[in-house]
């Protein structure tokens, strides 16, 4: 099949001196913006205890931990921002994100020794659940950095139970071995509760000699049964007994590892234990690239900087999706799917570091004169009409077919709406869509380049696609929410402002709320507060896009399920025709 | 020579960005059209002097209408 992938389509082109020079603003704004989140990031690693003064005890933090165990350059960090349930500290207090060690990509989850020494938190099981998805779909070892003091107990009711509760991942970890991925786990310090079985449901345990696991802690002073209250005679006991209350933890490494024999390994050094996943993972079943590889790997033909050119950050502006996308896949090259049908969406065939990979993405602007062919209306890039749907639900089932892993990249308002646009189907072909990407059981990421809104937002692969969709990005410029905020006020509000004009009354209380609603749709749609609440999985700076790409398409590779010898492969056939 | 700027859409003009006299380059952008929400900017397709401007700020135009002229 080198004829179809050793030299494909080029597509884009170099940007001209007049674009060079018109679109130096929105550089300006475009890193005006990501340093805000960055810095919003950075707080985040440097919550809890100084590093200093984790070092000062003999430990590594979680993220020294990180930076010695990832191959250097791999470390593609997700839900950085995440924090559903709004947590003083601004973390669900778990680090997580895809990376390499020993060579190998493996989804890597650690707990936040700097903050309340890595306690279960409000929000935390949700985060966990999102990354033990993420193993699941790439098929990939999760390498887990435990270090987990137990739950923050003031909080426990946000987080201790329910279907999706504390207790949830340890299922999860049954599942991924189950259907044999491996679990490993580095454990530092104490593990009490629901710490241990942090520890324990994993694979194979790799050991600090002072770590310790147990059902429960040492902490909690004995002798003061519930009697409906507290008083001051019952402080002083307590007082009493606390001073003198000296027990060792249980579940040392020395129980686990002589008696026991739950630890596979102990290593005296901190570093020992990192060491001790990075030689486990030398051995995880994974394909050598070149088995999979359709080329060989290149660099993107376009400065990929340029995309900070091409995006707007303006909404309401559009742009050449086309050009962006040459900026992000091996050389500048690709086989595009049915080019003269649906031109509201890009399908195409690409590679990302010599792996083929399927792009869909929103095109935009005007989509010249006769289009749709079912209106009487002009059709603008963004939305999804008729031939889009059906191009798309081709493709995709066509890369179901070859076993193509697809990118998926949403700038959409939604689905062309009105009497004329149902009866050319789209309703149905909406759902259809959803139908093609369930059966295709391919991994999918998705990147929010602007609009991820209406419908669309669900059949274009997004988040709620959860069985398929391995991660979602945002970018700089993402705002997700069901309709522009204004057209929701005036859905909401058309019919009071008639009702009030009609009895005589001030029409300004009315204009209020409907001002108030638009400012929340806008508060609640921008990247931080989806980075937030898991709208997206990370906030990615457009320079680091490719990296993530790179990211996905490898792991996706690594050691798939299933798999489609490269000739008998018949998406590209069908392009070329 | 002259070079005619066309409406590549039906939409209205937001902005005008030049005036007759006004030098400009290859590629500036020199009107922005608004059409079902989004802004279609229109670029100088050379450079030269615009010579003649046929619409304003606030036109509803036509898919090709004559917008300028650069010579």
């Amino acid at each position: 099949m080198r004829p179809y992938f050793e030299k494909m389509d080029p597509f884009g082109k170099e940007l001209k001196k007049g674009e060079l020079k018109r679109t130096e603003d929105n550089i300006k704004e475009i890193e005006a913006a990501e340093g805000k989140i960055n810095e919003a990031v950075d707080k985040i690693k440097h919550v809890g205890l100084p590093t200093e003064k984790i070092n000062s005890r003999g430990q590594m933090t979680v993220w020294q931990r990180l930076d010695y165990l990832v191959d250097e350059g791999t470390w593609c960090p997700l839900h950085s921002l995440y924090n559903p349930l709004d947590n003083e500290e601004g973390t669900t207090n778990v680090v997580d994100g895809i990376g390499k060690i020993s060579g190998k990509w493996a989804i890597i989850i650690g707990f936040d020794n700097k903050l309340m020494a890595g306690a279960w938190m409000p929000g935390q099981s949700e985060n966990i659940l999102r990354v033990t998805d993420l193993s699941k779909r790439l098929n990939l070892p999760l390498v887990w950095i435990v270090n987990c003091s137990g739950a923050k107990l003031p909080e426990q009711e946000k987080f201790y139970a329910n279907r999706r509760g504390a207790g949830t991942p340890f299922y999860r970890h049954a599942e991924l071995e189950q259907m044999g991925i491996p679990v490993l786990a580095g454990i530092y310090g104490t593990n009490p509760a629901g710490g241990g079985y942090q520890s324990i449901s994993p694979t194979i345990l790799f050991a600090h000699k002072d770590c310790n696991i147990a059902v429960g802690g040492a902490g909690i002073v004995s002798g003061m049964a519930p009697q409906g209250g507290f008083n001051s005679e019952m402080a002083e006991a307590l007082i009493e007994k606390a001073k003198t209350h000296k027990a060792k933890p249980p579940g040392s490494a020395k129980t686990h590892y002589d008696e026991t024999g739950f630890f596979r390994y102990v290593y005296e050094e901190e570093k020992g234990v990192l060491d001790g996943l990075k030689d486990y993972m030398k051995d995880m079943p994974a394909y050598n690239p070149k088995f999979f590889r359709v080329a060989e790997p290149k660099a993107p033909a376009y400065p990929e900087n340029d995309i900070m050119r091409l995006l707007p950050i303006e909404p309401k502006r559009i742009y050449d999706f086309d050009q962006i996308l040459s900026r992000l896949v091996d050389g500048g090259e690709h086989s595009e799917f049915r080019p003269d049908y649906g031109p509201e969406v890009y399908t195409g065939i690409c590679k990302i570091d010599g792996f083929l990979v399927a792009c869909i993405g929103n095109r935009q602007g005007y989509l010249g004169k006769g289009y749709p062919e079912y209106a009487d209306y002009p059709g603008i890039g963004g939305k999804l009409y008729r031939q889009g749907l059906i191009k798309m639900n081709e493709f995709i089932t066509l890369c179901g077919r070859d076993r193509i892993p697809i990118m998926w990249f949403q700038d959409t308002s939604g689905i062309d709406v009105g009497d004329i646009a149902e009866k050319a189907e789209l309703l149905g072909l909406g759902q259809s869509q959803i139908y093609s990407i369930q059966q295709t059981d391919v991994p999918m990421m998705l990147v929010v380049l602007r609009k991820g809104s209406a419908a669309a937002h669900y059949v274009m692969g997004g988040p709620t696609a959860n069985r398929h969709n391995a991660f979602t990005l945002g970018t700089i410029a993402t705002e997700i929410y069901v309709m522009h905020g204004e057209t929701a006020a005036v859905a909401s509000y058309a019919r009071r402002l008639v009702k009030e004009k009609e009895a005589g009354n001030p029409l300004d209380p009315v204009i209020d709320n409907m001002n108030a609603l638009a400012d929340k749709y806008h508060e609640t749609s921008r990247p931080l507060f989806c980075a937030k609440h898991g709208l997206v999985d990370e906030i990615v700076n457009l320079k680091d896009l490719r990296k993530y790409m790179v990211a996905f398409a490898g792991g996706a590779y690594q050691n798939p399920k299933s798999i489609c010898p490269q000739h008998q492969m018949i998406l590209p056939r069908i392009i070329k025709g | 020579m002259s070079e005619e700027v066309l409406a590549p859409m039906a939409g209205k003009i937001i902005k005008m960005n030049i005036e007759v006299g006004s030098q400009v380059e290859e590629d500036e952008e020199i009107i922005i059209i608004e059409a079902m929400k989004m802004e279609t900017p229109i670029f100088a397709p050379c450079d030269g002097k615009i010579t003649k401007i046929m619409k304003k700020e606030g036109d509803e135009i036509e898919e090709d209408d004559q917008i300028a002229i650069i010579e």
